[in-house]
């Protein structure tokens, strides 16, 4: 049985920005199942990371690596190749690696950063055969950044997700034709900047309101069906058109990975699909954090590093003071507010926190209310509000103090209302 | 009734239902129909129409339908490429059954194969449950073999190492079991809690399976999501459930090691025969030599009974959709449920909520007649069909956790019984014909009866001295302790290394694979036989990672790695391909 204050579980950029956090004030170990830390940065090879907290925009493996060479600096026991098998709320954790076959690890505090995985064709039901030649966007950026492999050359993608923009630019770049982008809702579903930079720039078409109704084709797909949707997002079928292709890439959404959370019983938000944490990035089990995109997805990784140092200096804190039972004040969405994180904040020792959210529907001159019972604690402006951008709302210790209520409300008004 | 009362009765059917220009003759009571309607569902009625009548054994229906698709015929296979005592056609589960039961004997035996792996067609699909016989016609063969299977069951999962589970079945009756039916709902309740469970026990009694009545009490208290409307359950605790593919690829496997020879990728084309006896078998890769020939060609049966010219029969497939939920799913019920609905479709069992032998959760399949034998397509109708046939069983049940659907095709008869006999036209041609379910559970019982007939027609059968039944067991990472693991670790240290993350399969289970007696060498046949890919990323993490493992274990290009068959390549070539090829053309 190893000993441990910290074990971080996932070396993707929520678990690296944790571990180097933590192992200033503790011994930390870093768990990684695949054989390199990173997680998905290393085949994100676009630019666009770091904007926010390092004042300069990296490409994905530029921006891992910053983290990584700072990691192998530290006293950090990394652990990659290493996947984990159990754990438990008295946090033991039992993992296996090749070259120590079962480890038995018991932890002070844990922090969970697995991050997120894509949704599949089958979890949004679509239609027809199953042929080869259906990949997630994840996995075909992946086979072309890392392994070298061309998915497909006629391509159809599904969803217009960040990640789902990115490949339509990278597969054009490699030479394939990207039939077109659909998107069922009627507004994209990345950020701005990557619909333009994406897709506007390189001429590729972007249909809106439609969806895949149809897969067909027995060994290698030779096609889709496409069709327009209606208000209820049902296709509509006299809309319905053939579209040939040899590849399918589905960017239809990420799901944070919480099978472990589950194994400890962790309460999990329904919206995030994530743990609730409070500000310290607590969840419902004492002593087990969470950070990253566990917790909810995010658009940027500048914002999966700050939550991960949140994490990884409250874990490395924990067990060190008796901790004092304190009221909660619970963090509700309110109007237009998809979700809130953290969804808890302690009375105690507060002091200034960020709230992150995002909205339902998108909205001009907005203003983001905090609400304390009825009383406007903050406001503040935002030019625009879309779904696919988060949010986020600063707190100050001098605003948080005289909080009457239990309970804050966020809410995004229209001005004009 | 004899011919001619027959044909008078059928005359006179086809008349008041309009059918023109249908012809028919009755030979050794098999009924073959000629001629020409306008859709593939008259074509459908008519060849059900006769079926009723005890005389009749098979119906061949040629009858022409708008778009039917043409039997391409290839010529100009010459080469002789072995000479053997029986060629099997077909391995599904029924051909493999028959070729472990056949390994038994002093034979020259070889087991021919259209797809890239065993068990690639109606079995792949099979939801593996072990039928008791309960839910078959009294009086059928079907019924027949299933009990007599099913009692071998565990014997041959033993033997074979093969995962194998008696969990049982609920089968219950609610408010709607006879919701079609238009009577007063007091009635209706009546019955089907108090006559309908009665009527059950009743032939399982006569059969031998052993039933309990489960009162409503007892039922909520054994499975705390189930409907309120149920009134009624009848615990059938020798159901059982296995891996269909599993269980094929063992019986292939155990053959192998006792002689049998297997060739994959091998289509047939033609069987020649001399004065009414198989000659031989024509592949697309060369000629086998035989005597005899056991058509276990599934869905294909009819068209390779033609080739013989020994048709009996017309296949009619029938497709059967199934959702698999995510394994955290499990919790929300303690035994596989199936639901009473009278009056029945047709020769269908109603499907159910059941467990697969890996823990997650399957609902299906659904029943549904399709003209084309390769239509595995699932449709947004069938998914509509399964969510509403089965989620008012459990309605907390969580029912986006579907992680996928597939749709296998069941080899359905006009006569919709099995048909297992030797050919009375062509000597040798012996008809394994119309497996459907219950097909798995009878399988073993179905290869005992086809070595009888191969005895009856003279085939010289002489026991082998050291034939070995046993398989060796898989070494699966998951079934074992952790004090297990670390030792296997030890040893080999890529049982350590986890490739498929969802399921936790180690890159050491996937190499034995690689280099079994069946060597996988594609995506799915690697899927069907460790899990990898089978979890709720479906393969989205780790099927680059099997590609490379499969290329670097046997020295394909990783370019060439397939998903399954032929020309279900994964990548059209290296990244920078398509760049070449324009740079090229410039």
């Amino acid at each position: 049985m190893t000993k441990i204050d910290v074990a971080v579980i996932g070396g993707g950029p929520a678990g690296l920005a944790a571990a180097l956090k933590a192992s200033e004030k503790a011994d930390v170990m870093l768990l990684e199942r695949d054989k390199e830390l990173g997680g998905i940065l290393p085949q994100c090879i676009h630019e666009g990371f770091g904007n926010i907290i390092l004042k300069k925009t990296l490409t994905g493996p530029e921006y891992a690596q910053h983290y990584i060479d700072k990691i192998k600096d530290s006293n950090i026991d990394i652990k990659t190749g290493t996947n984990i098998l159990e754990i438990d709320a008295n946090k033991n954790i039992i993992a296996t690696n090749s070259e120590e076959g079962i480890i038995n690890i018991n932890a002070e505090s844990i922090i969970l950063a697995m991050g997120c995985r894509e949704k599949t064709r089958f979890q949004i039901l679509i239609p027809g055969t199953r042929p080869a030649g259906i990949y997630t966007a994840g996995t075909a950026q992946r086979l072309i950044n890392i392994d070298g492999l061309m998915p497909g050359n006629r391509i159809v993608i599904l969803g217009s997700g960040d990640v789902g923009l990115i490949m339509a630019r990278r597969f054009t770049l490699e030479g394939g034709k990207v039939e077109g982008v659909y998107e069922i809702t009627s507004k994209p579903g990345g950020l701005t900047r990557n619909v333009v930079q994406c897709l506007d720039d390189y001429r590729i078409p972007l249909y809106l309101s439609h969806t895949v109704t149809n897969i067909i084709g027995k060994k290698r797909i030779e096609g889709v069906t496409v069709a327009k949707v209606d208000k209820k997002m049902k296709a509509i079928k006299e809309t319905e058109r053939f579209v040939p292709c040899d590849c399918l890439i589905l960017a239809v959404g990420l799901t944070p990975e919480n099978e472990l959370s589950k194994q400890v019983d962790i309460k999990i938000d329904e919206r995030t699909k994530g743990p609730i944490v409070n500000e310290k990035m607590e969840t419902s089990v004492s002593g087990i954090f969470a950070c990253g995109n566990v917790i909810h997805v995010h658009d940027l990784v500048d914002d999966v590093t700050i939550s991960a140092e949140k994490a990884g200096e409250s874990a490395a804190q924990y067990g060190k003071e008796k901790p004092k039972i304190t009221e909660k004040i619970q963090v509700v969405a309110g109007d237009n507010v998809e979700y809130v994180v953290p969804q808890i904040i302690n009375r105690r020792d507060l002091d200034s926190i960020t709230l992150y959210f995002r909205v339902k529907k998108e909205n001009k001159d907005a203003v983001v209310v905090v609400l304390d019972g009825n009383k406007k604690i903050v406001e503040k402006n935002e030019r625009i509000v879309k779904p696919p951008e988060m949010l986020k709302v600063t707190l100050s210790k001098e605003t948080l103090i005289p909080i009457v209520q239990n309970e804050l409300k966020v809410n995004v008004w229209s001005k004009n209302e | 009734m004899n011919d001619n009362n027959i044909r008078r009765k059928f005359e006179k059917i086809i008349k008041k239902n309009k059918f023109e220009n249908i012809s028919f003759r009755i030979e050794n009571k098999i009924f073959y129909l000629d001629g020409k309607v306008s859709s593939y569902n008259d074509f459908l009625k008519i060849g059900a129409l006769i079926v009723k009548e005890r005389n009749i054994e098979g119906v061949v229906n040629n009858i022409e339908y708008p778009n039917k698709k043409k039997i391409k015929k290839i010529n100009g296979i010459k080469n002789k490429i072995d000479k053997v005592d029986v060629v099997i056609i077909g391995g599904g589960v029924t051909g493999s059954s028959i070729a472990r039961e056949l390994s038994k004997y002093k034979l020259k035996v070889i087991l021919v194969e259209k797809s890239s792996d065993v068990a690639c067609g109606t079995t792949k699909a099979n939801n593996g449950i072990i039928h008791t016989g309960i839910g078959e016609k009294m009086g059928t063969l079907k019924q027949k073999l299933c009990v007599k299977g099913q009692q071998n069951f565990k014997k041959i999962t033993d033997e074979l190492n093969v995962p194998y589970k008696q969990n049982g079945m609920m089968i219950i009756t609610t408010k709607d079991t006879l919701v079609k039916i238009k009577v007063p709902s007091f009635i209706k309740n009546f019955f089907s809690k108090r006559i309908i469970p009665i009527i059950v026990l009743q032939r399982g009694k006569k059969l031998g399976i052993p039933l309990n009545i489960v009162n409503k009490k007892e039922l909520i208290k054994r499975e705390q999501n189930i409907t309120k409307k149920a009134l009624v359950g009848i615990y059938s605790p020798t159901y059982g459930i296995t891996s269909p593919y599993l269980f094929t690829i063992a019986l292939v496997e155990n053959a192998i090691e006792n002689g049998l020879k297997l060739m994959l990728n091998t289509e047939i084309i033609d069987i020649l025969t001399k004065e009414n006896k198989v000659k031989s078998v024509v592949t697309k890769k060369g000629i086998i030599e035989t005597k005899f020939v056991i058509n276990a060609a599934g869905l294909y049966v009819d068209e390779v009974a033609d080739m013989a010219g020994a048709r009996e029969y017309t296949i009619h497939p029938k497709k059967g959709a199934t959702l698999i939920f995510d394994k955290n799913t499990c919790k929300y019920l303690n035994h596989s449920i199936s639901m009473l609905r009278f009056p029945r479709k047709e020769h269908y069992k109603g499907g159910g909520i059941m467990t697969t032998i890996d823990g997650n959760i399957q609902w299906g399949p659904t029943i549904l007649e399709t003209p084309d034998k390769e239509d595995t397509k699932v449709t947004s109708e069938d998914i509509e069909d399964i969510f509403q046939s089965y989620s008012p069983l459990l309605e907390k049940f969580p029912k986006k956790s579907v992680i996928t659907y597939f749709t296998g095709l069941r080899a359905c008869t006009f006569t919709e019984d099995f048909i297992i006999k030797a050919s009375k036209k062509i000597k040798g041609f012996i008809h394994v014909a119309g497996i459907q379910s219950p097909g798995l559970t009878a399988a073993p019982a179905i290869a005992e009866m086809v070595v009888d007939i191969l005895k009856n027609e003279g085939l010289k059968l002489e026991r082998k001295k050291n034939f070995n039944p046993h398989n060796k067991k898989r070494i699966v990472t998951t079934n074992l302790s952790n004090e297990e693991k670390n030792k296997l670790i030890e040893k080999n240290p890529q049982y350590g290394e986890i490739v498929c993350r969802c399921e936790l399969i180690t890159k050491g289970e996937i190499i034995n694979e690689i280099h079994s007696k069946i060597p996988a060498l594609n995506i799915d046949a690697i899927k069907r036989r460790t899990r990898a890919g089978m979890g709720r990323c479906q393969a989205g993490f780790c099927l680059p990672k099997i590609a490379q493992i499969i290329a670097q274990e046997t020295g394909i290009p990783i370019e060439k790695i397939l998903k399954n068959e032929e020309k279900s390549y994964l990548f059209i070539g290296r990244a920078k391909c398509l760049l070449e090829d324009k740079y090229d053309k410039n």
